[in-house]
C-alpha cells in the first residue's frame, strides 16, 4: 500500500497549474493574432471593419438616394472605397431607369478624396447639373444625376452618429 | 502551425486534465490509483479526436480554439459530475456522444447556413412554440414550466429556442439594420427607430418575453433580453437603443417584481439571504455561499469537500444522493459552479470564468471577421447568448444577480443543454470557417457588402 496523500496534493495543484498554462497558451496566441490583424475600426461595433475579401473599408462617405431609380428615398450606401451604379444586376447600386446604362458610372476613392467617373454611358452622368467629362473629384453634398435618378454624395462628419 | 494542428495540440492538455481530475477523485474515494482514469481519458480523447478529424475534413479554416475550450468545459463538468455521483457522469457522457452526432449533422446539413435566412419566420415560430411546450403539457417544477416529457425523455425547450430566436433576430436585423439606424427620428435627444421596421422585431421579441413570464423561466428571459440588446447594438451601432432597452427592462422588472410573488421572493433573497425573515428558498444561496467560502484559494481538492453530508434540504432523507441529502441543492445542475469553487478554489473557479471569457472573445472575433451582415450578427448573437447564460448562472450562484436557474453551458448535467450548445458551437464554427477562409484570388475590386445583402 502506497501513501496516496502526496499524490493527491500534487494532483490538486498540478490540475490548476496545467489548467492555467493551457489558458495562458490560448490567450497568448489569441493576442498575437489580434495584433497581427489590428486595424483601426471605423465604427464602434466593427460592423464595417473589414469588407468582403478582407479589404479594409473606408466608411467615411455615403451615396444617398434622392429621387427616382426605384430606390427607397434616403437609402444610404456605404462607399467602401468604391461602388458602381447602373441598370445591370452586376452594379453595386442597381437603379431602374430607362436612361441608365448597364454600368453607368462609378465612385471610388483615391488617397483621401472621392471621385465619380462616367463609364462611357449612353446618356451621360451629371454632376451638380453639368455633364461629366470623364471623372471629377467629389465634395460633400454634390448632386449626381443619371437619367431620371438623383443621388447625393455625403461625407460622414466626425460628430455624426 | 495550421489551425487544425493547433486544435489537435490543444486537445492534449484537455485530455490530461480529465485524467488528472479522475485520478484525484479515485484517490480520495478509495485510496487507489488504477488505470481506470487512463481508460476514461482515452475514451474522451478518442471522442475529441473524432470531432477533430471531422472538423479537419469539413471546416479546415474554422477557429482552432473554440472546440478545445468547449471540450475543456466538458472535461471539468464530467469530472465534477462523476465526483457527485458516478451514474450521472455516464449519462452525461452518452449525451455528449449524442451531442457530437448532432454537432456533425449540423455542420453537414447547414454547410450553407445562409438558408436559415430564408426560413426566419418559420424558425421564429418554432422557437416560440418550443417555449410554449412545457406550458401546454402543464409540466410545472418549482413554479416554472421548464421541461417537456416525451416518454422517458425530458427536455428543456428553452435551450433550443434560444438558438432559433438568435437566428431570427440576426437575419431580420441583417436586412433591416440600415432602415433602423438611418431612417430614425430624434425625439428629446433620444433616437426613436421607425415603427414600421421595428414592429415585427418587437412583436416576436415581446411574444418570447411574455411566454417567459408565463412559463416563469426568469433566467432564460434575462438571456434572451440581453442577446436582443446585444444584437440591436451590433446591427445599428446606436447606444441609445441599448439605453431604451435597459430602461424598459428596469420598468418591467419593477412591475413584475412587485406583482409576481416568486419573482419578488427571489429579489428579496438576493438583497439579503441571511435576513431573519428571508423568504423560503434563501437556504439555497446561503449554502452556496458557505460552500464557496469553504473552497478557499486552492480548494479542498477534487472529491475532498463535504458535499455528501446529510444536507439541510432533506435532513431525514433515507434515499441515496442526489435525490436528497446534499449540503447543496441540485449540485449537478444549477449549483455545479459552487461545487467547482468548493473543490478547486478561487483559482479553479476563476479559470472556469476565464474559459467562458476566451470562448466569448473567439466568438466575437469570428463576428468581426465574418464576410457578410447575417454571418456577423449570427456569430455575435450566438456568442452573446452563450456568454450571458454563463453569466446568469455564475452570477446567480455567487449572489451577483438574483438567482435564476439556467444550466452552466457544457458543464452542468443536462441533455438539452449539452445538445443545444453543441449545435450552437457547430453554427459558430461554420461562420468561423467561412470568415477565416483565405480569399480564392488576390483582392480585385470585388463585390461590396451591398451585393451580398438580401434584397
Amino acid at each position: 500500500m502506497i501513501d496516496t496523500e502526496p499524490i493527491a496534493v500534487a494532483l490538486k495543484f498540478g490540475f490548476l497549474a496545467v489548467l492555467y498554462l493551457f489558458l495562458f497558451w490560448v490567450s497568448r496566441s489569441a493576442l498575437r493574432e489580434l495584433r497581427r490583424t489590428a486595424a483601426p475600426a471605423p465604427e464602434a461595433t466593427g460592423f464595417h471593419a473589414v469588407g468582403p475579401g478582407g479589404r479594409a473599408a473606408a466608411t467615411d462617405a455615403y451615396l444617398v438616394a434622392v429621387r427616382g431609380g426605384g430606390l427607397p428615398p434616403d437609402a444610404r450606401y456605404d462607399l467602401f472605397g468604391g461602388l458602381s451604379i447602373g441598370r445591370s444586376t452586376e452594379a453595386d447600386v442597381r437603379i431602374e431607369d430607362r436612361f441608365a446604362s448597364a454600368i453607368h458610372a462609378r465612385l471610388y476613392s483615391r488617397g483621401a478624396s472621392y471621385y465619380v467617373e462616367d463609364m462611357n454611358s449612353t446618356n451621360g452622368t451629371f454632376l451638380n447639373g453639368a455633364q461629366l467629362d470623364g471623372e471629377a473629384e467629389l465634395s460633400d453634398l454634390d448632386e449626381i444625376r443619371i437619367g431620371d435618378t438623383e443621388l447625393r454624395f455625403e461625407l460622414r462628419l466626425p460628430g455624426d452618429d | 502551425m495550421s489551425a487544425r494542428n493547433r486544435e489537435l495540440l490543444a486537445l492534449v492538455p484537455v485530455a490530461v486534465l480529465l485524467i488528472a481530475g479522475f485520478t484525484a477523485v479515485f484517490i480520495t474515494r478509495s485510496d487507489e490509483i488504477g488505470d481506470l482514469s487512463l481508460i476514461y481519458g482515452g475514451y474522451f480523447f478518442a471522442l475529441c479526436l473524432v470531432a477533430h478529424l471531422f472538423l479537419r475534413f469539413r471546416l479546415p479554416h474554422a477557429d482552432p480554439y473554440l472546440f478545445p475550450l468547449c471540450a475543456l468545459l466538458a472535461a471539468i463538468g464530467l469530472v465534477v459530475i462523476y465526483r457527485i455521483k458516478d451514474d450521472l457522469a455516464f449519462d452525461q457522457a452518452s449525451v455528449f456522444v449524442l451531442g457530437l452526432v448532432l454537432f456533425c449533422l449540423t455542420i453537414v446539413l447547414l454547410s450553407d447556413y445562409n438558408v436559415l435566412e430564408r426560413y426566419r419566420y418559420l424558425i421564429a415560430t418554432a422557437g416560440i412554440l418550443l417555449l410554449l411546450g412545457p406550458f401546454i403539457t402543464r409540466n410545472q417544477v418549482n413554479g416554472a414550466y421548464l421541461s417537456v416529457d416525451i416518454g422517458p425523455i425530458s427536455f428543456q425547450p428553452a435551450e433550443l429556442a434560444k438558438i432559433c430566436i438568435v437566428i431570427f433576430l440576426a437575419s431580420y436585423l441583417a436586412e433591416k439594420r440600415e432602415m433602423l439606424s438611418v431612417a430614425a427620428r430624434r425625439i428629446a435627444g433620444l433616437t426613436i427607430p421607425p415603427l414600421k421596421h421595428f414592429g415585427p422585431l418587437l412583436v416576436v421579441w415581446g411574444a418570447a418575453m411574455l411566454m417567459l413570464v408565463f412559463i416563469r423561466d426568469l433566467g432564460s428571459s434575462l438571456m434572451f433580453f440581453g442577446a436582443f440588446l446585444a444584437l440591436l447594438y451590433v446591427a445599428t451601432g446606436r447606444l441609445s437603443y441599448v439605453l431604451i432597452g435597459l430602461a424598459m427592462f428596469a420598468i418591467g422588472s419593477l412591475v413584475l417584481g412587485n406583482n409576481i410573488s416568486h419573482v419578488h421572493d427571489r429579489f428579496e433573497i438576493w438583497l439579503d439571504p441571511f435576513a431573519g425573515n428571508a423568504p423560503e428558498g434563501a437556504g439555497q444561496i446561503q449554502q452556496s455561499l458557505f460552500a464557496q467560502a469553504d473552497g478557499g484559494l486552492f480548494g479542498q481538492g477534487l472529491g475532498e469537500s463535504l458535499l455528501k453530508l446529510p444536507g439541510p434540504f432533506a435532513p431525514d432523507c433515507q434515499q441515496p444522493f442526489p435525490e436528497c441529502g446534499s449540503i447543496l441543492p441540485t449540485p449537478h445542475t444549477d449549483f455545479i459552479y459552487a461545487v467547482i469553487t468548493m473543490e478547486l478554489g478561487l483559482f479553479g473557479a476563476c479559470a472556469v470564468i476565464l474559459i467562458y471569457a476566451l470562448i466569448a472573445a473567439r466568438g466575437f472575433k469570428t463576428a468581426v471577421m465574418a464576410p457578410d451582415g447575417f454571418s456577423k450578427l449570427l456569430a455575435a448573437g450566438l456568442t452573446a447568448i452563450f456568454a450571458l447564460q454563463a453569466f446568469v448562472i455564475i452570477g446567480g450562484v455567487t449572489k451577483v444577480i438574483p438567482l435564476t436557474g439556467v444550466t452552466l453551458p457544457f458543464v452542468s448535467f443536462g441533455g438539452s443543454s449539452i445538445v443545444a450548445n453543441m449545435i450552437l458551437l457547430a453554427l459558430l464554427l461554420l461562420v468561423s470557417d467561412r470568415a477565416r477562409r483565405p480569399p480564392p484570388e488576390p483582392s480585385q475590386p470585388g463585390p461590396t457588402d451591398l451585393e451580398r445583402a438580401p434584397a
